[in-house]
């Protein structure tokens, strides 16, 4: 009887193991799916026109071309384009997070009038699409406030709060922090921005890192915004110049597709980086929508 | 329970400081609710009443814009159409794929860590990038899908260049890039319980109806929370339209948002474009409700506790 029990178990077992191995096999083959687009624009970065056209095509580039960046790098200004989304995006991310995080700190912890008021203007505008109110804040950008071909108009708003979604996001994670620690900071006799700086925030660095992330992304991913305020080509964004760099050489793929290249490595470099933190803080954050 | 003993005078000049530093804190949020979100808002209903062309003065026409857009606008139709069909294929198959492999990621799996990273990168690339290297891929004569195309003996096809493909085209870069979910899924299924898995098992469920009866209720409130991210950043597509296919070909990916972006910034038509936002956000205001209204059938809250 037992004897039987142990058997079934190890079957089960066996069955479990050959189970675990399909599972890998499936997340390599779709990994590799993932990843190949971004291998076939990077081996065409890296070859000639000729090779590109030839028929079968090659996985992998008869020589390693890498003097097709020199040339991109000629029309497409990656470094003056990576220069100018950097002074849109760090004052952005530093201060979205940083006012996202004293609003989070004002939701979660602190007691005032007007707090489910001001909270349900925060969450109503998080169901708000952001398209809608493009055309107002162009004309009150511009026509109001005289900003015609400046980053001001991207960079200003981050100022005011980081998006309601980032906000909510740090609020759910300072609640998830003990308030003991507030409370006897407290009786040690911290003031509030004692504790915000010294007990709260470095608590919650990695939801800070992942509101730093988001800000990053979305500003990088955001065409529209940049199409419509920046004009001169001196200013231009890597979103901007691509798009320029794509129309001027419609055929031309493998310069296209270094310039594409160039403009992928940044992204994913900030990526590595705050990783780590990355992944724990949205699993901490995700969990509690 | 310091606070508790003193006299109530006290007390409230101590919560008088507690609300002065939270409203310094909520200031910049606030002015910002104000006046980049609110006050915006009105102003597309007031703009959207006017015949704004951004020089002369605007005058007050009422309703025409919202007439002559369902009478006589050329691309609204075509344009909602694309929008809906983008979005609701885009949402489906990115939700579909992300939960399994957030699944698949669940796992005990060698490098689950590096897994989950690469899934993840198309979501970090900046999205012209993107759509200019897919656009590669799609390419008519030498793109990579064309070449799986012959090797099976089909036909080529034209992807984004043909109108009939160029949503679905446009759709399946948006489930490659559907890294995000994953990470959000993930993080849900890590928190179904092991326990009601081993439980079902003993009762001899199978992978399927654990997958059923156990995963998919346990996960409906972030399953829930993913479809109306996704749906509400898909019924906004823009980027593709702008940086690859200008609408086209023919109508067939003038997304509702490019749509606007031309009234508004191509052809100066500010007014009319106003009336169009309006209906864009009515449109997504009205999926947006009918997701919430039909949640509280389906999302599976356990005992109640939604925090």
């Amino acid at each position: 009887m037992s004897g039987a029990v142990y058997g079934q178990l190890r079957s089960r077992k066996r069955n479990r193991r050959i189970a675990s191995t399909i599972t890998f096999v499936v997340v390599v083959f779709f990994a590799v799916l993932v990843l190949f687009p971004i291998w076939w624009i990077f081996r065409t970065s890296l070859m000639t026109n000729a090779e590109i056209y030839r028929y079968p095509p090659s996985l992998i580039p008869a020589d390693w071309l890498f003097s097709n960046y020199e040339k991109t790098l000629q029309i497409f200004k990656f470094w003056k384009y990576l220069l100018n989304t950097m002074t849109i995006i760090v004052p952005s991310c530093l201060a979205g997070t940083f006012t996202a995080t004293l609003c989070g700190y004002a939701f979660a912890r602190l007691r005032f009038r007007g707090k489910n008021l001001i909270w349900a203007l925060c969450v109503g505008s998080m169901l708000l699409p952001a398209m809608v109110t493009l055309i107002p804040l162009y004309i009150g950008w511009t026509r109001g406030l005289g900003l015609h071909d400046s980053y001001l108009p991207l960079i200003l708003p981050y100022f005011c709060g980081g998006g309601a979604f980032n906000i909510f996001l740090i609020r759910q994670f300072i609640m998830s922090i003990p308030r003991e620690l507030d409370q006897a900071a407290t009786i040690d006799g911290a003031g509030y921005f004692r504790i915000l700086f010294n007990i709260i925030m470095p608590a919650i660095r990695p939801a800070m890192i992942v509101v730093a992330l988001f800000i990053f992304i979305g500003l990088w991913n955001d065409l529209l915004q940049q199409m419509i305020y920046i004009n001169s080509s001196e200013k231009y964004t890597i979103a901007l110049g691509l798009t320029n760099f794509k129309g001027q050489l419609k055929q031309d793929w493998s310069l296209t597709m270094a310039a594409t290249c160039m403009s992928f490595a940044p992204g994913v470099i900030f990526y590595l980086i705050g990783q780590k933190y990355f992944v724990e803080g949205i699993t901490l954050t995700g969990m509690k929508n | 329970m310091e606070t508790v003993s003193k006299a109530p005078r006290r007390r409230s000049r101590f919560f008088l400081a507690e609300a002065r530093v939270a409203y310094l804190c909520l200031l910049p949020a606030f002015l910002g609710l104000i006046f980049l979100t609110y006050v915006p808002l009105l102003g597309v209903l007031g703009i959207s009443l006017t015949n704004w062309t951004g020089l002369a003065t605007p005058e007050f026409i009422g309703f025409d814009n919202y007439i002559k857009i369902f009478t006589t606008d050329p691309y609204i139709k075509d344009s909602i159409i694309a929008t809906i069909y983008f979005a609701i294929l885009s949402v489906i198959g990115s939700m579909i794929y992300s939960l399994f492999i957030a699944m698949l990621l669940n796992r005990k799996i060698p490098a689950r860590g590096f897994f989950r990273a690469v899934f993840y990168v198309p979501y970090v690339l900046p999205a012209v990038a993107i759509y200019v290297g897919w656009s590669w891929l799609y390419e008519a004569n030498f793109g990579f899908f064309n070449y799986l195309l012959s090797e099976v003996g089909l036909h080529k096809v034209l992807f984004i260049a043909d109108s009939s493909y160029v949503v679905p085209s446009l759709s399946l870069i948006s489930v490659w890039l559907a890294g995000n979910l994953i990470v959000i899924f993930l993080a849900g299924l890590q928190n179904v319980p092991i326990v009601y898995h081993e439980a079902a098992e003993m009762d001899g469920a199978n992978g399927w109806q654990r997958f059923l009866h156990i995963t998919l209720p346990s996960m409906s409130p972030i399953i829930f929370y993913n479809l109306l991210m996704s749906l509400i950043a898909n019924l906004q597509v823009v980027t593709p339209a702008l940086a690859l296919t200008n609408g086209g070909p023919g109508n067939a990916s003038r997304f509702m948002t490019y749509l606007m972006y031309d009234q508004a910034f191509v052809n100066y038509k500010l007014g009319y474009a106003c009336a169009t936002t309006f209906i864009i956000f009515a449109i997504l205001a009205a999926f947006t409700i009918v997701l919430f209204k039909t949640s509280n059938r389906w999302i599976y809250n356990e005992g109640g506790d939604d925090k």
